[in-house]
């Protein structure tokens, strides 16, 4: 850290990564576009639309989303810490006589692990998310493009990442001509 | 042992505890300057013990013993209140809790030294109508902290009632009079005893003319003794003893009958059947403990089993026992005492000569006949007594149905009355006519505020004030106080000297179990000062007599006898013989009492005035202790407050309801009240307590309570008489009643009655439904999970309580309030319901609203073994002991009042508010330390008195026995003069509580719903008379 | 059901209603007039709401401090009465809250399309309602101070745990569980919305503030797959917790032993009142709301209409739930039971609650078998806040007129709130209107993202079903 400052901008070795971001008309337009330009094999494509447009997922050949399988993992752990602590509670650390109840009513328990079960789930499946979609993310390159203002209203986008060294063009060209009504090729500033 | 052992014992101990604030015996006699100065040994912050200093200063220049500048008036009135609350402040923390210097002995059955923790059990006395009942007073640390029953005292044998119950926090109360005064002045004993010598001096010279004395009635030999010197010093001197509890009839009944003034004493134990003439002998009066003992002791159904006649105007916890009653206008009962000895006299010849006497009401034939019947049928072993409120006809005639039934001697005893004469309003008259007269120049009253409780048409207030010279000793600055030129503080009985003669004669030397917290004075001191005694101390007072008394005793031997009174709480052989009474002159009688009773049948008509003692305040002297204003009315559970009590019928034909205030005309004087409406109230009849409405300048609790009905009440009708008329004035009134619903199902509800009763006839009966219901209402029940096996605890706690012998004295419910350290919530806050007692009475009607049956059934927590409160409980502040108790942990609880809900017997108490921050210094010292002073927002209820348990556990450890059947006693069941609670392990098979779980009559409170209390309650038997059977 | 039945919607599931975005509107067109009540400045009406629902606010702050202050005592509760205001208000906002998690929820897994214009609105007045709902489990307890943290299973020095057993402790759970899930359900379905926020908005300042917000969003098909899975797998979680949260709250009562609380129909009949409540609630904030921020094209009276069917759905229940007290207090043959509900609520001190209990919770939803009362704004508004006051009577039957008089005669006390009380219970009124009045300025009232998704999908319907398709998609 403290060095960091003698070191001089250009010498840092920062490559910024390009972006070709191609604004289409219409879902369908995007997804049929997706799809060509993935086969094309032109760097790695993501899809920026106001809601969620169906089958861009396979456009964009993603696998089986993750959540629940996280989800379950945080159930199951709910349940578990739910009921032993109870356990470990009222029945192993101190015994009490309640009111003549046996220490170990199982009955009582269920409320509060099923409840811990729904907390720990949910709470799962939230960060879960965040974690998976790297968000909060506040800076990307996409943001440069003042018309991408419109990918959360009613524009379609794709961004293509440029693989390193290699020139946007073919892939501004590409866009083109699947039919983007607006093509333009951004440069991160900053990482 | 000697003074001085126990000088050197304690000079040991104070090296091991500092903390406890014990002053050595040779620190000066108390006075608020000592106080003072002793104060600053024990401060809590180094600030207060500077203030302390200087306070302390000051406060010795208020009141070095003996100093004049303040006669000058040097500090003004207000600095001196000032200079006053703050040294009396530090008085109550630092010479409060000192053991007095004199020694005073422990109960014998306790250890013989003080141990810190460990409390001290000393036997004392207290006198409230003249006769002393014998008590013990627990000493925490030399702070009386609990009152109980000297189970060696003939006349208490262990029980209390709920008024002694109370005294210990009468002692602490701040609003105690603590300066002795001259006007506004204040000044010191000793400047009080130069002037008193002067004026004796001045008086003896026309050999006390003018010279009066008002005092209680008392039996206290040693104060008689001193009345006997100063009359033989002023001859011309009067003595008027006046109390407004006792009538001039108690004492004239038996001398016309029997020529002498007697008083009736009661053998209840010998009693089969009895007939109470409006006498509330189980309520009130020097007989109740002793009375309710022998009572309830002949209640156990049988064929010896006692029956109750009442015949009373308004519902009393006597009426409420009663195996049949009668409700009667107080001013027919003496028609009715005619009528019954009319009908006895076919039967009975003695009586011939009285059968002819006038009556003014006709009364159901056929229940005087089946009455006389009864008594007859058990001559020897029936009693009839008459009550205070009744005139002296129906006394007599009382005594001569005693008498011709052969009862004298059996269920009634004559002793000679130790009061010189009337001490009613008869007696007061005489003095007032002599102040009218002008013929008083000095006057002493050392009686309990009879400005407040003298007639009204006596207008005392006002006549005192024409008196030059009058010496008030009081506890209060009350009403009497107000008009009379010196008030000199008056010494609380656990603060005082003195000796105590019971209603059988046996004597108890009172010894205090405290400095005076204030600096206060004995009466006898206050007596003595007359002979130039005054400053002798009253325990040198005391001791001196009684070494007179014991001519040719050594001072050793002498010593011995009397550690040994001290300790037991009673002199031997003191007993007073009964006095053999002649036969009862019939002619002379009826030709006396005709006339009498021709008088009394005269009546105005309208409405019937009855004035009754509340049972909670007495004549008014207890007015300021919030226990007892708290405490609920027996029959009708209002607190607060008196009432102007009416029967239905009667409310309903002049259109009042209850809460209704109204203005009671009688003759040309009124007073407004509100109407309660009472069950078991005699039509056309009016009763209201007195003792309420004070206006004490110094009584901060009793201000305002209640409407004083004593601003109506005159002198030649101290209790009854006709011609009152009620008048709306439009106002209403929101009583503070505990338990509003009356009857046991107030909506028509099915479910089965809380409190059981069953004839005498159907309890002995083995098949009868009666069994078969309680068969239901007892034992296990269907329960999906095994019930906790306690049999192989060593303690099983459980509890038992008869209603066939809770009479509602209330005992119980205040002495469970002095042992839990139970605070009190005022009179708004039990309008809302949140009323702090731990134990309740829970009182029953059944049958007509005019004529109902009673049940009083007590009610604490009944620690169910399957509670419900704790079940719900979210942080386990509320479990169970492993010996079966339902704990509360107080430190735990975070108030959500779950508990409280879901407990089917209501009897858990929530701190709604902050009700003990406020204590001071003095009330905490009244406080058991064995408890938790409760915090805001915490629940609490019965625990079966647990510090008790360990207690108890602890010692019998130490001596490495167990816990014996009868060893350890719960608040209530010691405090309860009926011994209708029994408390001990129901794992110990020879236990009484055991027996009594196994009782027949034995049920369970709500057992239906499975919670297993441990509290067994015995159902209650009414011994119904066969020949009345069809009536009830 | 459906109004204008057509071979376009006879596939559609029968709830689904016709009409759900009115007029010809595009993605661009939408986003503008959903967000327009954000973007214009407050007016005098929103102000003058504003003001009145800070005043309320005032009062429950002093409430709570008097209260703290003085102990419950301020309180009018007593013995027997232990619980009142405190613990009525707590059911009656929790069963607010329902309405919320239970249209966002569980209509998104029946996929009824007709929940996408008011879920946002709802399940922020779930939020709302369960904050004020927490406020009481803690001050009804005479040591907040304590119960704040002693309810909790942590190893305190006293050594002492929790006690499991009891159904406060399952309440401490199960609402602080419900109002987690509730968050972030909501927040996760505003995420999309804040996104378009930040890029629509004029100013820079806004545009940074929502860009916090909207946590750098940018709509990506990579996220779109993950969020629509973590979405629904939330919704399908709080399914299960909405019933389980008002069962738990029914628990306190249904566990004891005093008649009135002691009954197994409670847990049913709980979730059934709290919808009840929940969705008379929506309709009462939604009327104006639509009128105000000219929703109406996406809030039709179609949405009314179903919100009605689903009231007098659970009114009905709840009925039935009130019967069967009444049934099975006399075929028990409990005399306690039967003295409750036969004696004590008919004719008690308490009567005229019930009253006014039965008449707002059975009589009045009747009304919405008739079209025209489902389709009349002023009816249904004026319905729906008299089912919220009846909801409220019926937790005050609950909760005081069982605990008055319950089994010995001698204990029964009256009850009768303080000024505290009905200050707290404004108060938290207060609260509400002004969290929610807030939410009606920052925040979309309606979720854009959803709706624009539902006008794309039925857009396509329209293409694929035939020419004469009435789907009034088109209008």
């Amino acid at each position: 850290m403290s060095q960091g400052a003698h070191i001089p901008h250009e010498d840092t070795g920062f490559v910024p990564e390009r972006y070709v971001l191609a604004k289409f008309a219409t879902s369908d337009a995007l997804l049929e576009a997706t799809r060509k330009i993935r086969e094309a094999g032109q760097g790695e494509l993501d899809t920026h639309t106001p809601y969620p447009v169906h089958g861009l997922e396979k456009a964009l050949g993603l696998g089986r989303p993750l959540i629940p399988t996280i989800v379950l993992g945080g159930a199951i752990a709910g349940a578990f810490i739910a009921y032993s602590m109870i356990y470990f509670m009222n029945v192993l650390d101190w015994p009490i006589n309640i009111g003549n109840r046996p220490p170990h009513s199982p009955p009582a328990n269920i409320p509060i692990t099923f409840e811990l079960a729904v907390l720990l789930a949910g709470s799962s499946s939230f960060f879960g998310f965040f974690t998976l979609a790297r968000l909060p993310k506040p800076y990307h390159p996409v943001f440069q493009s003042e018309s991408f203002r419109q990918a959360s209203v009613d524009g379609f986008f794709l961004s293509i990442k440029i693989r390193e060294g290699e020139s946007p063009d073919a892939a501004a060209a590409l866009a083109e001509a699947e039919g983007a009504t607006h093509v333009e090729i951004i440069e991160e500033l900053e990482r | 042992m000697s003074c001085d052992d126990n000088k050197e014992a304690r000079a040991k101990d104070r090296q091991k505890r500092r903390s406890l604030p014990i002053v050595t015996a040779e620190a000066p006699r108390p006075s608020t300057a000592t106080a003072a100065r002793a104060a600053p040994r024990y401060w809590r912050s180094i600030e207060e013990r500077e203030a302390a200093k200087a306070i302390a200063l000051g406060a010795v220049n208020e009141f070095p013993p003996g100093a004049d500048e303040l006669a000058e008036g040097s500090v003004s009135r207000r600095g001196f209140m000032q200079l006053l609350g703050a040294s009396t402040a530090l008085a109550t923390v630092g010479a409060a809790c000192r053991k007095p210097n004199e020694k005073i002995v422990p109960f014998v059955r306790r250890p013989e030294e003080l141990t810190p923790g460990n409390p001290l059990h000393f036997a004392t006395a207290y006198a409230l109508e003249g006769f002393a009942s014998g008590l013990l007073a627990t000493s925490h640390e030399g702070r009386p902290t609990k009152i109980e029953g000297n189970p060696d005292h003939p006349e208490t044998l262990g029980g209390t009632t709920a008024i002694e119950q109370a005294l210990v926090l009468g002692l602490y109360d701040d609003d105690r009079a603590k300066v002795l005064r001259r006007g506004g002045e204040s000044t010191a004993w000793r400047v009080f005893l130069e002037d008193t010598k002067a004026r004796a001096e001045r008086l003896e010279a026309n050999k006390g003319a003018g010279l009066r004395f008002l005092v209680e009635p008392s039996a206290s030999p040693l104060l008689g003794d001193l009345r006997r010197r100063i009359l033989a010093r002023f001859p011309m001197a009067k003595f008027v003893s006046y109390s407004s509890t006792t009538s001039d009839g108690a004492a004239e009944g038996p001398r016309l009958a029997f020529g002498q003034p007697l008083v009736a004493r009661h053998d209840l134990d010998k009693a089969k059947v009895i007939l109470s003439l409006d006498a509330d002998f189980l309520g009130e009066g020097p007989e109740l403990p002793r009375a309710t003992r022998a009572f309830a002791a002949r209640r156990a159904p049988g064929p010896e089993m006692n029956r109750l006649y009442v015949v009373e105007p308004a519902l009393t916890g006597t009426g409420a026992m009663a195996d049949h009653r009668l409700r009667m206008r107080g001013t027919d009962i003496p028609s009715f005492a005619a009528a019954l000895v009319a009908e006895l006299a076919t039967d009975t010849p003695a009586l011939a000569p009285l059968a002819g006497l006038p009556k003014s009401a006709t009364f159901d034939q056929r229940w005087i006949r089946a009455l006389a019947h009864d008594l007859q049928r058990s001559r020897g072993s029936s009693v009839v007594i008459a009550g205070r409120r009744q005139p002296a006809a129906v006394h007599a005639l009382a005594a001569a149905i005693n008498a011709a039934l052969g009862n004298v001697g059996s269920t009634v005893t004559y002793l000679l009355s130790p009061f010189d004469g009337s001490s009613g309003p008869k007696a007061l008259g005489a003095l007032v006519e002599d102040i009218a007269a002008g013929g008083v120049d000095t006057l002493v009253i050392t009686a309990s505020n009879p400005v407040y409780t003298a007639p009204v048409d006596f207008k005392l207030g006002q006549l005192l004030q024409r008196v030059p010279t009058t010496i008030y000793h009081g506890v209060y600055e009350d009403e009497t106080a107000a008009v009379c030129g010196t008030m000199i503080p008056a010494t609380h009985p656990l603060e005082t000297w003195g000796d105590a003669r019971a209603l059988d004669g046996t004597v108890s030397i009172v010894q205090p179990l405290i400095t005076p917290l204030w600096g206060a004075f004995a009466e006898t001191q206050v007596l003595a000062a007359f002979l130039d005694e005054g400053d002798v101390s009253a325990h040198e007072l005391v001791r001196r007599y009684w070494f007179g008394q014991r001519p040719g005793d050594q001072t050793a031997a002498f010593d011995a006898a009397w550690e040994k009174w001290l300790a037991d709480g009673v002199l031997p052989g003191t007993a007073a013989q009964p006095v053999t009474v002649p036969a009862v002159d019939g002619q002379a009688l009826a030709t006396v009492i005709g006339t009498q009773l021709a008088a009394l049948t005269a009546q105005a008509d309208g409405l019937e005035l009855g004035f009754v003692n509340d049972q909670r305040l007495h004549d008014g002297r207890f007015a300021n202790n919030a226990w007892l204003q708290e405490l609920p009315h027996s029959i009708t559970k209002h607190t607060w407050d008196n009432a102007v009590m009416i029967s239905e019928a009667t409310a309903k034909a002049q259109g009042f309801e209850t809460g209704d205030v109204v203005a009671l005309q009688y003759r040309d004087r009124s007073v407004e009240g509100p109407i309660l409406i009472v069950p078991g109230h005699a039509d056309d009849a009016v009763t209201v307590a007195l003792g309420h409405g004070r206006e004490g300048a110094g009584e901060s609790i009793a201000k305002g309570v209640g409407f004083n009905a004593g601003v109506i009440r005159t002198s030649d009708a101290p209790w009854y008489d006709r011609g009152l008329k009620l008048a709306r004035t439009g106002d209403e009134h929101k009583f503070a009643i505990t338990q509003t619903q009356w009857t046991m199902s107030p909506d028509g509800r099915a479910s089965p009655p809380p409190a059981v009763d069953a004839t005498l006839a159907e309890v002995l009966n083995e098949g009868s439904k009666f069994h078969e219901e309680l068969e239901e209402r007892r034992g296990p029940l269907p329960t999906i999970h095994e019930p906790v096996d306690y049999s192989h605890v060593q303690y099983k706690w459980g509890m038992s309580i008869d209603l066939n012998k809770c009479t509602g004295c209330n005992a119980c419910v205040v002495a469970c309030q002095a042992e839990n350290n139970i605070p009190v919530v005022g009179k708004e806050n039990v309008r809302k319901g949140r009323h702090m007692q731990w134990i309740r009475i829970d009182r029953y009607f059944s049958g007509p609203i005019a004529d109902p049956e009673v049940i009083n059934q007590p009610l604490g927590c009944v620690q169910c073994e399957t509670a419900p409160c704790e079940y719900v409980c979210p942080v386990n502040a509320t479990v169970h002991s492993d010996e079966g108790l339902n704990e509360m942990a107080y430190n735990r609880c975070i108030g959500t009042r779950y508990c409280s809900n879901n407990c089917p017997y209501k009897v858990r108490r929530f701190n709604f508010l902050d009700y003990t921050s406020e204590y001071t210094a003095a009330r905490m010292m009244g406080t058991n330390p064995d408890v938790t002073v409760r915090a805001r927002g915490v629940m609490e209820k019965c625990t079966y008195c647990v510090q008790r348990i360990e207690r108890k556990r602890i010692d019998t450890r130490i001596a490495g026995t167990t816990i014996k059947d009868g060893e350890l006693q719960t608040a209530c069941q010691q405090g309860c003069p009926a011994r209708a609670i029994e408390f001990g392990s129901l794992n110990d098979p020879g236990a009484k509580v055991t027996r009594m779980h196994a009782d027949a009559r034995r049920y369970d409170l709500l057992h239906e719903i499975g919670t297993r209390p441990r509290t067994a309650y015995l159902a209650r038997v009414r011994n119904i008379n066969p020949d009345l059977a069809k009536v009830d | 059901m459906s109004a204008a039945p057509s071979s376009a919607n006879v596939s559609r599931d029968p709830l689904e209603p016709t009409v759900l975005i009115e007029g010809a509107q595009t993605d661009q067109s939408l986003n503008d007039s959903l967000l327009n009540h954000v973007w214009r400045g407050a007016g005098r009406g929103w102000w003058m709401l504003f003001g009145c629902a800070l005043s309320a606010l005032g009062l429950l702050l002093i409430g709570i401090t008097y209260t703290l202050y003085k102990g419950i005592g301020a309180w009018g509760n007593n013995i027997p009465v232990g619980w009142a205001f405190g613990i009525i208000n707590f059911v009656w906002w929790i069963g607010i809250g329902h309405a919320g998690t239970l249209i966002s929820a569980i209509l998104l897994l029946l996929q009824q399309k007709w929940r996408t214009s008011i879920n946002r609105f709802a399940e922020a007045m779930t939020l709302f309602a369960v904050i004020c709902a927490l406020l009481f489990p803690l001050l009804h307890t005479g040591r907040p101070w304590f119960a704040a943290y002693w309810l909790m299973p942590y190893p305190s020095v006293q050594g002492i745990w929790p006690q499991f057993k009891s159904p406060l402790t399952w309440d401490v759970f199960a609402v602080s569980t419900y109002f987690t899930i509730s968050l972030l359900f909501w927040y996760l379905g505003l995420v999309p919305d804040l996104a378009s926020l930040r890029d629509s908005s004029k100013s820079r300042t806004k545009r940074i503030v929502y860009g916090i917000f909207a946590l750098g969003w940018r709509g990506s098909g990579r996220h779109w797959s993950e969020y629509k899975w973590s979405y629904l797998l939330l919704a399908g979680l709080s399914t299960p917790l909405v019933l389980s949260v008002h069962t738990i709250v029914s628990f306190d009562f249904a566990v004891s032993v005093i008649p009135g609380w002691h009954t197994t129909i409670f847990p049913p009949y709980f979730v059934a009142g709290a919808v009840f409540s929940g969705f008379a609630m929506v309709a009462t904030w939604m009327i104006p709301a639509r009128q105000f921020l000219g929703l109406k094209h996406v809030v039709t009276i179609k949405h009314l209409e179903n919100m009605c069917k689903v009231m007098l759905a659970t009114g009905m229940m709840v009925t039935y739930g009130y019967i069967m007290e009444h049934f099975i207090a006399w075929y028990s043959g409990n005399p306690y039971e039967q003295g409750q509900f036969f004696k004590t609520r008919w004719h008690g001190p308490m009567q005229g609650i019930f009253l006014t209990m039965v008449f707002c919770n059975c009589v009045v939803p009747q009304i919405f078998w008739f079209k025209k009362a489902r389709t009349h704004v002023g009816v249904i508004w004026f319905a729906s806040i008299l089912i919220n006051v009846g909801m409220w009577c019926e937790r005050f039957n609950i909760v005081v007129t069982s605990l008055h008089r319950d089994f010995l005669p001698s204990s029964w006390q009256n009850y009768a709130p303080t000024w505290v009380d009905i200050s707290l219970f404004i108060g938290t009124i207060g609260l509400f209107s002004t969290l929610f009045l807030l939410f009606l300025k920052f925040v979309p009232a309606v979720a854009i993202t959803e709706v624009k998704e539902l006008r794309h999908e039925m857009e396509h319907e329209a293409h694929h079903a035939s020419v004469g398709g009435g789907a009034g998609a088109h209008g």
